[in-house]
């Protein structure tokens, strides 16, 4: 496989159910991928799961997805922030279940339950694993509700392959912009990112007032959402 | 109905963050086939990819990748 075939290349080979493309798109976007998937579920094997399971989804629909105006990338990573948030809500319901199994690691037993929800916007600087004392450390297996369905973004929607093709040679903006919000506000978009919680949600996990979290997370949202351009690299100017 | 309201919670909409009530009322605007928040929400998702990917890349078993391309060989 040629390494420097081009994603959009590989997608329309996927397409054609080309294995070796879909191998080789997996290796080059497999650990971004999976980085988010644990960092919104706890469990590894559960993790892992999410994983085979949007690459088979991306086997499947690929043959529909639009090479040159759909980047891959960006695909897997919308598809598997809400394969993840959706399989969290499951995870939820059925806690609140009577008898509800997996309190634990992949044996069951709580103290080798292994959490991976590690790194979020508000302490990623630390990056500490998560303390499952606290709220945010229990954030990801035994996470708060969400009674809402995930929405579900569709691919016309997405970015095109050259619209963020920069994105991984310039992620450290990325982390500078969101270092530069506030604490709460980085509470509540992480909440938000990697939770998929709704304001009001966000506010009873936070104990805050729902004004001040709608405020701050809008604030928030715009903050980054201004300094998309320069982060994308599609714009020049200093973050 | 305007829509310069709507300004702000695209992003929100897309996270999931959005009170059920303004979600309803973004989809049922989108659903018009409104021109400026179709090119808004195209934008929107570029921000939700950005902040998705405030993640640590992690990488999996490669016992992962050899099930998935079994699983993808007897299809």
């Amino acid at each position: 496989m040629n390494e420097e075939l081009p994603a959009k290349e590989l997608l329309a080979r996927v397409g054609r159910h080309d294995l070796a493309a879909l191998s080789e798109l997996y290796d080059r976007l497999a650990p971004r991928v999976f980085g988010l998937i644990t960092h919104i579920l706890a469990f590894r094997d559960e993790a892992e799961e999410i994983l085979q399971e949007v690459f088979l989804r991306l086997w499947r629909e690929s043959k529909s997805l639009d090479h040159e105006s759909i980047s891959v990338a960006a695909w897997l990573i919308v598809t598997s922030r809400e394969a993840a948030l959706e399989r969290l809500r499951t995870q939820h319901s059925s806690r609140l279940r009577p008898d509800t199994p997996r309190e634990g690691g992949t044996d069951g037993n709580p103290r080798s339950a292994k959490p991976l929800v590690a790194a979020p916007f508000s302490s990623r600087a630390a990056s500490k694993p998560p303390d499952p004392r606290t709220r945010a450390g229990r954030l990801g297996p035994v996470g708060p509700a969400i009674a809402k369905a995930t929405v579900r973004i569709p691919p016309a929607w997405l970015p095109r392959p050259g619209e963020i093709e920069l994105i991984g040679e310039r992620l450290d903006l990325l982390h500078k912009t969101i270092e530069q919000l506030s604490k709460s506000q980085r509470q509540a978009l992480e909440l938000a990112v990697f939770g998929g919680l709704s304001e009001e949600e966000i506010a009873a996990e936070l104990g805050e007032p729902l004004g001040k979290v709608r405020t701050g997370l809008r604030a928030a949202v715009t903050f980054v959402k201004h300094r998309r351009r320069a982060i994308l690299g599609t714009w020049a100017a200093d973050i | 109905m305007g829509c310069r309201h709507l300004e702000e919670v695209y992003e929100l909409f897309l996270l999931g963050a959005l009170s059920e009530q303004g979600s309803l009322d973004l989809r049922d605007h989108l659903a018009r086939g409104c021109p400026r928040c179709l090119v808004r929400i195209r934008e929107a998702t570029e921000s939700v990819y950005l902040l998705s990917l405030f993640s640590k890349p992690a990488r999996p078993n490669r016992r992962v990748k050899a099930e998935l391309l079994r699983r993808l060989h007897k299809k």
